[in-house]
């Protein structure tokens, strides 16, 4: 029996942009886990898109060492959560293996959706919460009344919350005292049988899988022979350690502690996040509590603009889903886009992060068709069907009733906006469920169709309320709804990959300024392109693209070869996300259109 | 495929003018006082000399005298460089020698002594006949020095001119530009070469565009003056190119079809066919006057092969722009490859009505011709 009590795990829950990484940046720097010029900015955030778009996607820890004013070095696990409402699956992962979270509040915006929901989910595991309050430094912190907004809307005491400011470094040690003072040291014995839980795993290229794991029970040793227990099979643990940030052997974990593992497992369905791994001698013992596998929310199809590019297209995708267990795919083929996969994701952000990734790490030119939710389609034979394209749409014969998912929407605004943003609701086909003043902020709860929020409904939030509302939401059944799909025509041809699923109410609205904006997207070519929308039959929007009349430089003479050349090249390198459609060009942007409609 | 030693053409480049105008992408600088000409026509000929090795015992078809402004130049000059090229290089019986002449700079004396200096074609650079457009372009002349440029030039014994005219100027309608049209064509020149100004990246209207006509109304514009330039005899043998019978500009004939040149003078391009290594190789000098000044003769700023992926397209970027267009036996000639390899394009272009093949020789269409960069696009 080892003694635990000098380690505490913990979490930091705070909304995108109330300083999670900046805060995490100075723990780091205080512990002496980087140098400073080794700070490069927010460290934690690994992925590159990650650091560009500012966002945490993976979960990922950090094994700081603190020596507190009591005189005792504690070892302090940091496992980061994301931020971002597609993420939230993500979360729960990470507090599992916490005792305690810190609840970051920027003192001057106050509390937010996402991080009530996120600390609902933290409270419930049992984990501690610190309430502290970020930002103080700026002159429009008002640290009282988000105290009251803490206590109010979460119902925690916060009258002790840490003021704190990242940026300037106030307050870094008073938080680190709170987390040693008040999380509670972990439970474990270092000598029962192995219990690891498998939080994360990824694939790196050159050591296979590397999983993040917290151990519950037991130690686990480097050359240690383990198994995964759904999976069974023997695996000799080729090294143990903890990040500090960077990779770091210690050769062991114990109980309580948390840090990666390697074990030559080549695939990353060999180490299943929520798995437990136990050494293949004590294989009987008991799994841990594992998590619910995440739905994908938003369904697109993704094409390669070269159908040569399929079969890479096919490899990235496979190697992607090593990471990131949440995308979903399967090959789908298009009439006018060809073969290529129907992809799911977790939300819009997930998709476009998706996308560039794709992109940029594979060198591949994808064309992204309009998201769609999931919805369910009562035939006329009594069988149910789920339809995640509207090209799949059983005809309208065969349908006896359709029916669209529904989520419940928390959302919390300034009283200032609330106007807006119940506006926003009734135009998205909203019902109100409920609506509470608190403090300075409204807490409104809607249940609205998941059509009418995955797409942008979290940016149209945040333009009618100045950038201060905040949303969560979750599915909560599917409900009938009078659905129809929307076609597109170019030139009088049928693109099943610009089909879409539109409520009736909207359809004709819909059509309309669809068709307007495709005009504004496809840019005029050879030919003039006629944008159609219709249901059924029936047209109900038409715009034309007129041809261009004329494309031919006027001059051309012997020197200038090389630099006309690369003008051609530059005029076919602007092609490179378009996709041809019979004769027509039809570039990325015009794909997704649908959302550029106001509704 | 073997390539095949096409006609040898000679460029040669003056980079100075009197004032850089707002709309030219050349290589040009202003005149900065007394121009080094003596120096200046020794590094051509230093120059030269590095670029005999790619003769390969031709005859030099035509000489191009192009710039910048070379009337700035005198004759007495081109006299001195033309003797010496012709005691380099043989010379074809009919060789088409031209110098570009800015109207601004013409003077009867000077026309009279460059045609004694052999030049026998000028190609004057008139552009409008409108004086607020000519100042707009930033041009030195007005429109009564083009005409006086093109009576000189022909009482000094020039019976082959070319006018240079622009289109689609600021603000100009279709009538003010069928009337530039108009008094070019008045002035009975053996060619013509009418162009639609285009805003090119690193000039004073890049930066600073001037508002240009519609597309409608260049459209307009263009189908207006093609057919004036067809009643009144001039034949387009090119998208911007017109001349009476047998006046075609030979020297750019050359380039079109893909011929060799050499290149000589400041930032001055070259195209050198070398059929035992089986590659085409560019050549350029160094751009800057007083660098070339001291550096000419001492190898090139550049000089690298056409990459082989590079071959088709370079070779159809020429030969599309020709009414001619090409056949399969001068396309694999040319490049040394086989017809194979643009085929399949040239066949799907066919069904879509954008060129012509008749088996043996393919031209743009006229619609292709219009479109012409979605037709070489194809090829990319």
């Amino acid at each position: 029996m080892s003694d635990l009590s000098h380690i505490r795990n913990f979490s930091i829950i705070a909304h995108i942009d109330h300083g999670k990484s900046t805060l995490a940046d100075r723990f780091i720097q205080t512990c002496g886990g980087l140098e400073d010029r080794e700070m490069d900015q927010q460290v934690l955030d690994s992925l590159d898109i990650e650091r560009e778009r500012g966002i945490t996607i993976k979960a990922q820890s950090v094994t700081l060492y603190y020596t507190a004013k009591d005189g005792k070095r504690y070892q302090l696990n940091f496992i980061d959560t994301p931020g971002h409402v597609d993420f939230t699956y993500e979360v729960s992962r990470s507090l599992a293996a916490c005792e305690g979270a810190l609840l970051v509040v920027d003192a001057g915006q106050g509390v937010e959706a996402q991080s009530v929901a996120t600390c609902y989910t933290a409270i419930e595991q049992g984990l501690e919460v610190i309430p502290v309050l970020n930002k103080m430094d700026l002159p429009q912190a008002e640290p009282e009344k988000v105290r009251q907004e803490i206590e109010e809307i979460i119902g925690i005491d916060a009258s002790a919350a840490v003021a704190a400011s990242a940026k300037t470094g106030m307050g870094i040690i008073d938080i680190l005292e709170e987390l040693v003072r008040l999380v509670p040291p972990p439970t474990g014995d270092v000598d029962a049988p192995l219990q690891a839980l498998i939080i994360d795993s990824w694939f790196d290229n050159y050591l296979g899988v590397v999983s993040l794991v917290r151990v519950k029970q037991g130690t686990l040793r480097k050359g240690d022979k383990i198994i995964a227990k759904s999976i069974g099979k023997a695996h000799l643990v080729d090294g143990v350690g903890v990040f500090t940030p960077k990779r770091k052997e210690t050769d062991v974990l114990r109980a309580g502690e948390v840090g990666w593992i390697v074990a030559g497992i080549k695939e990353i369905k060999g180490a299943p996040v929520g798995d437990t791994l136990t050494h293949a001698a004590t294989a009987a013992v008991p799994a841990l509590a594992g998590f619910k596998k995440i739905q994908p929310q938003v369904y697109a199809g993704l094409f390669p603009v070269s159908s040569d590019d399929f079969e890479d297209f096919r490899e990235a995708l496979e190697k992607l889903t090593l990471n990131d267990a949440s995308l979903y795919y399967e090959p789908e083929s298009s009439d006018a886009l060809g073969f290529g996969f129907r992809c799911g994701f977790l939300g819009m952000l997930h998709m476009e992060i998706i996308q560039e990734r794709l992109e940029r790490e594979y060198d591949l030119n994808l064309i992204t068709t309009a998201p769609t939710v999931v919805y369910e389609v009562l035939l006329t034979n009594g069988e149910t069907v789920r339809v995640d394209s509207p090209s799949a749409l059983p005809a309208v014969t065969s349908i006896d009733e359709m029916r669209e998912p529904i989520v419940l929407a928390s959302i919390l605004v300034p009283n200032e906006y609330v106007g807006n943003i119940i506006n926003l609701c009734i135009s998205r086909r909203g019902v109100q469920r409920d609506m509470q003043f608190i403090g300075r902020q409204v807490s409104l709860r809607y249940e609205l169709p998941m059509n009418e929020v995955v797409l942008d409904f979290f940016d149209k939030l945040k333009s009618a309320s100045r950038g201060y509302a905040s949303l969560d939401y979750h599915f909560i059944r599917f409900q009938e709804a009078r659905l129809v799909r929307l076609d597109v025509l170019i030139n009088g041809d049928r693109v099943d990959a610009l089909a879409l699923i539109v409520h009736r109410d909207q359809a004709h609205h819909k059509g309309r300024i669809l068709v307007e904006k495709m005009k504004e997207l496809i840019p005029r070519q050879m030919y003039d392109v006629a944008i159609q929308a219709a249901i059924g039959g029936q047209i109900i929007a038409r715009q034309t693209v007129k041809a261009l009349r004329k494309n031919v430089t006027a001059k051309c003479y012997g020197g200038d070869v090389t630099r006309k050349k690369k003008l051609l090249e530059k005029q076919k390198a602007g092609k490179k996300r378009m996709k041809q459609v019979g004769n027509i060009e039809v570039p990325q942007e015009a794909f997704l259109a649908v959302l550029k409609v106001d509704s | 495929m073997r390539l095949q030693l096409p006609p040898l053409s000679l460029y040669v480049h003056i980079p100075w003018c009197v004032r850089k105008c707002p709309y030219c992408d050349f290589n040009s600088h202003q005149r900065q006082g007394a121009l080094p000409e003596q120096a200046y026509i020794d590094a051509l000929l230093r120059d030269l000399e590095q670029s005999l090795v790619f003769v390969q015992g031709r005859q030099l078809q035509s000489i191009f005298i192009g710039g910048g402004t070379p009337s700035l130049l005198s004759a007495a000059s081109f006299d001195r460089l033309l003797s010496s090229i012709a005691g380099r290089m043989a010379l074809a019986q009919d060789i088409e020698i031209t110098l570009e002449a800015n109207p601004g700079t013409a003077e009867r004396e000077k026309f009279a002594d460059y045609h004694r200096a052999g030049i026998n074609r000028l190609s004057i650079g008139v552009q409008s006949f409108d004086d607020l457009q000519l100042q707009q372009l930033g041009r030195i002349h007005g429109s009564e020095d083009a005409r006086r440029a093109v009576e000189m030039a022909r009482s000094a014994g020039f019976d082959n001119l070319n006018l240079d005219l622009m289109y689609g100027l600021q603000a100009q309608n279709s009538a003010a530009a069928l009337r530039d049209l108009q008094q070019a064509i008045a002035l009975q020149p053996e060619h013509l070469s009418w162009y639609q100004l285009t805003i090119e990246p690193n000039t004073e209207f890049y930066k600073q565009p001037p508002s240009l006509p519609q597309e409608e109304a260049l459209i307009d514009i263009q189908e207006h003056g093609l057919a004036l330039l067809q009643e009144q005899g001039y034949v387009r043998y090119e998208i911007s190119a017109f001349a009476r019978e047998a006046r075609q500009a030979r020297h750019n004939l050359n380039y079109w079809r893909f011929g060799d040149y050499l290149g000589i003078g400041a930032g001055a391009h070259g195209k050198i066919t070398q059929v035992e290594q089986g590659c085409i190789l560019r050549t350029r000098t160094a751009r800057q006057p007083e660098h070339y000044l001291q550096r000419a003769g001492n190898g090139f700023a550049e000089c690298t092969a056409i990459a082989q992926s590079d071959l088709a397209i370079e070779y159809l970027l020429n030969v599309l722009r020709l009414r001619e267009g090409f056949t399969v036996s001068s396309f694999e000639a040319s490049t040394g490859l086989g017809f194979e390899h643009i085929e399949k394009q040239v066949l799907s272009l066919t069904a879509r009505e954008l060129l012509a093949f008749d088996g043996d020789r393919i031209r743009p269409t006229a619609r292709g011709e219009q479109f012409l960069n979605s037709v070489l696009e194809a090829f990319l």
